[in-house]
C-alpha cells in the first residue's frame, strides 16, 4: 500500500466510524446501537428488563446492561452510556451473568465435623464464626485473628470490615487481596504524590498521541481500553503504541513496537530516559523548578524474605544537580547491558516522552506491582512525566491500571489494610480521632500500630501467632505466593478457617466453616473502578438458599459479638446508611464522593465530586477545585511542599536469578478468558471450554534444544516446588529464550507452589513474575 | 491445537514468512513515516518486531486485507452476485479444506501463479461480476499447491460462480458422473452451526480452527465476505478479545471437598 493509499484509508476509515457513530465521535457508540437492532426483539420484549450495573470482573470497570427475565439474568449488554466503555465489553464482561449459575454453587452454609464438611442452617454456622472469634481472642490476644477480604468486597463490604475489626475488635489484622496486585502502585502514588489514585482518567486515552505500556498485556488484561486505544490509533494518523515488555504477547503484535527487555530490567530503563531526556534538553526545567522536590530513599533495600524481615523508607533531600549525577549510570548503553533493548531503542523511546508535541500515556499493572522494586519502578515511570510535565492534563497522564473491579473503591479508598482507615493511616493520631468520632467509639480503641501484611499474615497462621482467619470473596490456596508453606500453615491443628465464597474452591477446602455468598448483583453494592469513578448497582436477583452478602454477614457475627451499636441498620436502609456514613471521612474538595442518590441515577461519577462536577484532571488548577491557583498551573497538595516527588531510586537485581540448577525465569499471569483464580470464569462454559486448562509456554528453541516437541507434559521445578504441565509453543504468546510463562488460574495445576515469596519492602506486595526454575522431560 | 505443519511444508513455511514479513513491512513503512519519527533518533529495528509470528496472534492486526475489503460503509455493488453459505461450502470437501478455485484461469495465470494479485487486495472484479475474496494467508504464494482449479477450465478463462453452473460444467446431466470420475463413499463431517454462542446477543464462538484463517477480517470483514458471516464491526480488529475459540467441549466440575492437593 503506497502512503497515499493508507493515507487515504485511514481518512476514509475516519469518516466512516464518524459517521457510523451517527450523534457523537465517541467510540463504541456504535457498536451499542449496533447490537441494540441485532437485540431488537430481546429488547423490545415486555418480559426482559434490563439494568445497569458494573462488570463483576476486572478493574476497568465496564458498564453492562444486565437482562432480567422472571428472575433470571439471561443477556448482557455493554452500556452505550457508560463513558469507560462506551458500549463494547469483552468476552468475560459478555458472559459474566453465567458466573452466577453454576451447578455447584455453594447455597447452604457447612462446618466441618469429623473431617468433612456438614450442610448447617446458617444461623448456626454464624453463631459458631462468632463464637470461634471471641474465644480465639480471649485464648491468644486481640491480634490472634484476622479478616483477609478483597479487592473485590464491595465498598459496603469493606466499610463494615474495617469498623467491626479495626473499630470494633480493636486489631489492625484486616488485609485484602489487594496488597498482592496493587499495594506498589499504592506506595509509588503515596511517596510521588503523598495521595493515593491516578491524576488523570480514560478520557486521556482520546487525547494522548503516544501509549507506552509497561510490562503490560493489555490486549488481554484490559481488553476494553485497549480496544479505545486501537480505535484512536485508527482514526487519528500519528497515534502509536507502544509495548515495553518481558513476552510477547497479542498486545506486542498489535503494538507499532515492541521493545522486549530482561525481568527487572525496567528500572534501568526508566532511568535511562530520564537520563536522554536531560542530556538532550527535553526536560521541562519550569515545571521541575515550580513543582517538582527531588529525594533520595535507602538502597539496598532487602526482599522480605525472612519471617523477621521489617523496612522503613526514609527520604533525604536532593537537588536537580544530585539527580543529573545519579542518572549519570544510566546511559542507554548501560541500559541496554541490563535489559537487552538497543541503545538507539532507548533514544527514540526517550524521544517519544521528551517531544513537546507529544502528549504521553504511560499504562502499567502487575508488570511494575508485583515487582520486589515494585514502589521504586512506580516512582520511575512517574519521574519520566514529572521532568517533562507531562502530566494532569488531558492526554498526558502516567497511568496506574488495577485488576479488580473495587480494588481503588474498597482497598485503597476504604482502606482495608493493616496500616490504613477510610481516608487515612492508623499511625496518624488525627485520623484515628476523626474515625473514632464518625465511628462513636473511644479512639483507644483503634490501635495505631499496623500489624500484618498479607504475606506477614499468611506467615504469622503457618507459626501460629495467627489462630483465626475469616476469608472472603478471594481464593488465597490459589493465589498466594510460594504457596505450599502457607497452604501446609492454614491447614494447621489449632487453626480455624472461615470463607465465605460462591463456589467451592481450594480455599474452602481448608475451611472449618463455609458461608455461602451473594454474589454481584445479588446484593446492593459499589465499586471503585481505576480512574476513581465509583459506580452503584442494584439488588436484581435474589441470591440463592441461605446464600447473604459478605456487608450483611459481617454484621450477622459483630452483633453476635455484643457490637451491634456499630451496626445499627435494618437490611433494607443499610447500604443507604453506610454510604452516608462512609462519605463523611472524605468530605473535602481533594476527595469528595457523590451522595448515593446521584450514583443510582448515573454510570459512575468519577471523585473528587464538588459542587456537581466530577475532577477528570487532578492537581491541575484549572481542573481540580482542591488544588489552589495561586501555586501556578500545578499544586501537588497531597506532599505537605505541595510538590511532586522525583525520586533517585537505583536499579537493584532481584533476589532469585536463573542459573545452572535453575536455568528459566518463571513469568506467571493471567489469560483473556479467565480471571484470576478461575472460580467463576472456569464454570463460564464458553470461557472454561476456550482455555480448559492451564499450559507451560516454552520459547521454540528453548524446547527443540530439550528435544520437547508442542503439547508435551514437561515438569517445572522450582527451589520451592515442582509440576507437570503441557508445553505450549507459539500459540497465543512466546517467552523470550530462558523464560517459561505459565498462568495461574488453574486450581489443579497450581503454579504457586513454585513461585517465590519475596515482596516490595515499600509495598510487601510479593512479585510473581520473576523466580528460577528448571524444565525437566518426563520419562 | 496450534497450527501445525507437515515436514515438508517447514521449508515453504519459512520461505512464505520471510516473504509475509517482507511484505507486512512494506505495508508498515509508509505508516511508520505517516507516524514520524525524530529523523535524528531512529530506531534500532524498523518496524515493531516481536520475533516469529504466532499467526494466529498477530494476523487480525498486522496483514489487514485489501483496503477494499474492510469497513462497514463499503456497500455491495446492486449489480455483485452474492456469495452465499451454499456456494462458499460447494467449493469445499469438508470444513477447513482448501476451497477449489471455481473459476477459469488462464494459461498464463496458471503457469505465473498469479492469484495472489488479486486475492490479497479483495475489491470489485468487473471480470465476475462478485467482489474477490480475500486471502487469509498472503504470505503464502503457491496457491495451487493447495487449491486447484478443474482441469477442464484451465485456460479456458470464462467466470462461473453459480453452484449450478460449477456443477453443470462437469455434470452435462445432473446425475451421471463424468467419465473419468470415480464416485466415492464419503461424506464430510458437519458443518458448524453458525452463530453459536451462549445467550442471545453475547459474542459468537470461534466455531473452527485458526490454522490458516488466522486473520479473522479476511473471510469475515468486507463486501466479499460470505452472507451470514460478515461482521458489522471489523474495525475493532482486536476480534478475540470478544470472540473465543472452542477447544474442549467439557465444562469445569470438581468435589465439594478435598478437591485440591
Amino acid at each position: 500500500m503506497t502512503s497515499l493509499d493508507r493515507r487515504s484509508f485511514l481518512k476514509r476509515m475516519a469518516m466512516a466510524s464518524a459517521a457510523a457513530a451517527a450523534s457523537s465521535l465517541v467510540p463504541g457508540v456504535a457498536f451499542g446501537e449496533e447490537l441494540d437492532r441485532y437485540l431488537g426483539d430481546l429488547a423490545g420484549r415486555s418480559d426482559v428488563t434490563w439494568h445497569r450495573t458494573p462488570c463483576r470482573f476486572c478493574g476497568v470497570g465496564c458498564g453492562l446492561l444486565v437482562g432480567i427475565e422472571d428472575g433470571r439474568a439471561v443477556a448482557v449488554r455493554g452500556n452505550p452510556d457508560s463513558p469507560v466503555n462506551r458500549g463494547l465489553a469483552c468476552v468475560k464482561g459478555y458472559h459474566s451473568v453465567q458466573a452466577l449459575y453454576g451447578q455447584d454453587r455453594l447455597t447452604r452454609a457447612r462446618v466441618r465435623r469429623n473431617g468433612s464438611l456438614q450442610e448447617v442452617p446458617i444461623d448456626e454456622a454464624l453463631d459458631l464464626v462468632a463464637e470461634r472469634l471471641r474465644g480465639t481472642m480471649e485464648e491468644h490476644g486481640k491480634d490472634s485473628v484476622a479478616l483477609y477480604g478483597s479487592g473485590q468486597w464491595t465498598i459496603p463490604d469493606g466499610y463494615v470490615a474495617s469498623k467491626f475489626f479495626k473499630g470494633g475488635l480493636g486489631t489492625n489484622n484486616l488485609e485484602a487481596n489487594a496488597r498482592l496486585c496493587m499495594a506498589s502502585a499504592v506506595t509509588g502514588f503515596m511517596t510521588t504524590f503523598g495521595m493515593d489514585e491516578p491524576p488523570g482518567c480514560y478520557e486521556d486515552i482520546d487525547h494522548a498521541d503516544v501509549f507506552v505500556l509497561w510490562g503490560n498485556n493489555m490486549s488481554e488484561m484490559h481488553p476494553v481500553l485497549f480496544s479505545r486505544m486501537l480505535d484512536q490509533r485508527e482514526r487519528r494518523p500519528g497515534v502509536r503504541i507502544i509495548d515495553l515488555a518481558t513476552r510477547t504477547t497479542r498486545t506486542s503484535y498489535a503494538a507499532d513496537r515492541s521493545l522486549i527487555f530482561a525481568p527487572q530490567a525496567d528500572l534501568a530503563i526508566a532511568n535511562a530516559i530520564c537520563h536522554e531526556i536531560v542530556r538532550r534538553g527535553w526536560a521541562d526545567r519550569d515545571f521541575v523548578n515550580r513543582h517538582v522536590t527531588f529525594k533520595r530513599g535507602r538502597t539496598d533495600i532487602g526482599y522480605g524474605l525472612e519471617d523477621d524481615f521489617s523496612f522503613t523508607d526514609s527520604a533525604t533531600d536532593a537537588s536537580w544537580d544530585d539527580f543529573v549525577r545519579f542518572l549519570d549510570d544510566y546511559t542507554p548503553e548501560r541500559a541496554e547491558e541490563i535489559s537487552g533493548v538497543p541503545a538507539a531503542d532507548i533514544r527514540w523511546l526517550a524521544s517519544m516522552y521528551g517531544d513537546p508535541s507529544r502528549k504521553v500515556m504511560s499504562f502499567w499493572c502487575m508488570g511494575l506491582n508485583q515487582h520486589t522494586r515494585g514502589t521504586w519502578v512506580n516512582n520511575l515511570v512517574y519521574n519520566i512525566h514529572l521532568l517533562t510535565g507531562k502530566i494532569s492534563t488531558p492526554g498526558n497522564s502516567p497511568f496506574s491500571l488495577t485488576g479488580q473491579p473495587s480494588a481503588c473503591g474498597t482497598v485503597r479508598e476504604v482502606g482495608t489494610l493493616t496500616n490504613r482507615l477510610p481516608y487515612g493511616t492508623v499511625t496518624n493520631a488525627a485520623h484515628r480521632e476523626k474515625a473514632a468520632e464518625i465511628w462513636n467509639i473511644p479512639v483507644e480503641n483503634i490501635d495505631p500500630e499496623p500489624t500484618h501484611h498479607t504475606v506477614s499474615m499468611f506467615r504469622a497462621l503457618d507459626r501460629g501467632d495467627l489462630r483465626f482467619m475469616w476469608i472472603q470473596v478471594t481464593n488465597p490456596m490459589v493465589t498466594m505466593p510460594h504457596l505450599n508453606r502457607y497452604r501446609e500453615g492454614a491447614r494447621r491443628d489449632g487453626r480455624f478457617i472461615v470463607v465465605s465464597d460462591v463456589y467451592p474452591t481450594p480455599t474452602t477446602d481448608v475451611a472449618d466453616v463455609i458461608l455461602p455468598a451473594a454474589m454481584w448483583i445479588e446484593r446492593e453494592g459499589l465499586f471503585g473502578n481505576s480512574e476513581r469513578r465509583t459506580q452503584h448497582f442494584p439488588k436484581l436477583l435474589d441470591p440463592p438458599g441461605d446464600a447473604m452478602s459478605d456487608t450483611w454477614q459481617l454484621i450477622e457475627v459483630a452483633r453476635r459479638m455484643g457490637l451491634g451499636d456499630l451496626f445499627p441498620w435494618s437490611e433494607a436502609e443499610h447500604i443507604d446508611r453506610i454510604w452516608e456514613e462512609y462519605i463523611r471521612f472524605h468530605d473535602a474538595p481533594d476527595h469528595r464522593m457523590a451522595p448515593l442518590s446521584e450514583l443510582r441515577e448515573r454510570p459512575g461519577i468519577i471523585w473528587p465530586y464538588v459542587d456537581g462536577r466530577e475532577t477528570l484532571w487532578r492537581y491541575n488548577t484549572e481542573t481540580d477545585p482542591a488544588a489552589d491557583p495561586e501555586r501556578g498551573r500545578f499544586d501537588f497538595y497531597g506532599n505537605d511542599d505541595h510538590r511532586a516527588w522525583i525520586w533517585l531510586r537505583p536499579y537493584e537485581p532481584p533476589p532469585e536469578w536463573p542459573d545452572d540448577e535453575y536455568p528459566f525465569w518463571l513469568n506467571t499471569g493471567r489469560v483473556l478468558e479467565h480471571w484470576h483464580s478461575g472460580s467463576m470464569t472456569r464454570r463460564i462454559p464458553t470461557l472454561h471450554r476456550a482455555v480448559p486448562r492451564a499450559y507451560v509456554e516454552i520459547h521454540r528453541q528453548d524446547a527443540q534444544e530439550m528435544g520437547i516437541v508442542d503439547g508435551e507434559t514437561v515438569r517445572l521445578v522450582s527451589r520451592r516446588g515442582s509440576i507437570e504441565l503441557p508445553t505450549r509453543i507459539d500459540h497465543r504468546a512466546q517467552p523470550p529464550r530462558g523464560q517459561v510463562f505459565v498462568p495461574f488460574f488453574d486450581e489443579t495445576l497450581l503454579i504457586n507452589d513454585l513461585t517465590l515469596d519475596a515482596y516490595c519492602p515499600i509495598s510487601a506486595q510479593p512479585d510473581y513474575k520473576k523466580c528460577a526454575v528448571r524444565v525437566e522431560r518426563i520419562g | 491445537m496450534a497450527p501445525r505443519v507437515p515436514l515438508f511444508g517447514r521449508v515453504l513455511l519459512i520461505g512464505g514468512a520471510a516473504l509475509g514479513m517482507l511484505l507486512v513491512l512494506t505495508l508498515l513503512i509508509p505508516t511508520l513515516r505517516d507516524l514520524g519519527d525524530r529523523p535524528d533518533f531512529p530506531p534500532a529495528a524498523p518496524m515493531a518486531d516481536p520475533g516469529p509470528p504466532i499467526a494466529s496472534e498477530a494476523g487480525p492486526f498486522r496483514s489487514r486485507p485489501g483496503e477494499l475489503a474492510v469497513g462497514p460503509e463499503v456497500e455491495r455493488r446492486a449489480d455483485a452476485q452474492p456469495r452465499s453459505m451454499e456456494i462458499y461450502r460447494s467449493l469445499r470437501a469438508y470444513p477447513g479444506a482448501p476451497p477449489r478455485i471455481p473459476h477459469g484461469l488462464t494459461e498464463e495465470e496458471f503457469r505465473k501463479n498469479l492469484c495472489n494479485s488479486c486475492h490479497v487486495r479483495g475489491g470489485f472484479a468487473p471480470r465476475f461480476s462478485a467482489y474477490t475474496p480475500v486471502t487469509p494467508h498472503p504470505e503464502y504464494t503457491d496457491c495451487l499447491q493447495c487449491h486447484v482449479p478443474d482441469a477442464m477450465t484451465v485456460g479456458v478463462g470464462i467466470p462461473q460462480l453459480s453452484a449450478d453452473v460449477i456443477c453443470s460444467q462437469c455434470h452435462v446431466d445432473p446425475d451421471s458422473p463424468p467419465p473419468s470420475l470415480v464416485s466415492i463413499d464419503w461424506s464430510p463431517m458437519e458443518w458448524p452451526e453458525l452463530d453459536q454462542r451462549a445467550m442471545e446477543g453475547s459474542p459468537t464462538w470461534i466455531p473452527h480452527t485458526l490454522q490458516l484463517r488466522e486473520n479473522c477480517l479476511a473471510c469475515h470483514g468486507g463486501p466479499s465476505a460470505v452472507d451470514g458471516i460478515r461482521t458489522t464491526h471489523p474495525e475493532r480488529a482486536d476480534c478475540r478479545s470478544c470472540h473465543v475459540p472452542v477447544e474442549e467441549a467439557e465444562v469445569f466440575t470438581r468435589p465439594l471437598d478435598g478437591g485440591s492437593p
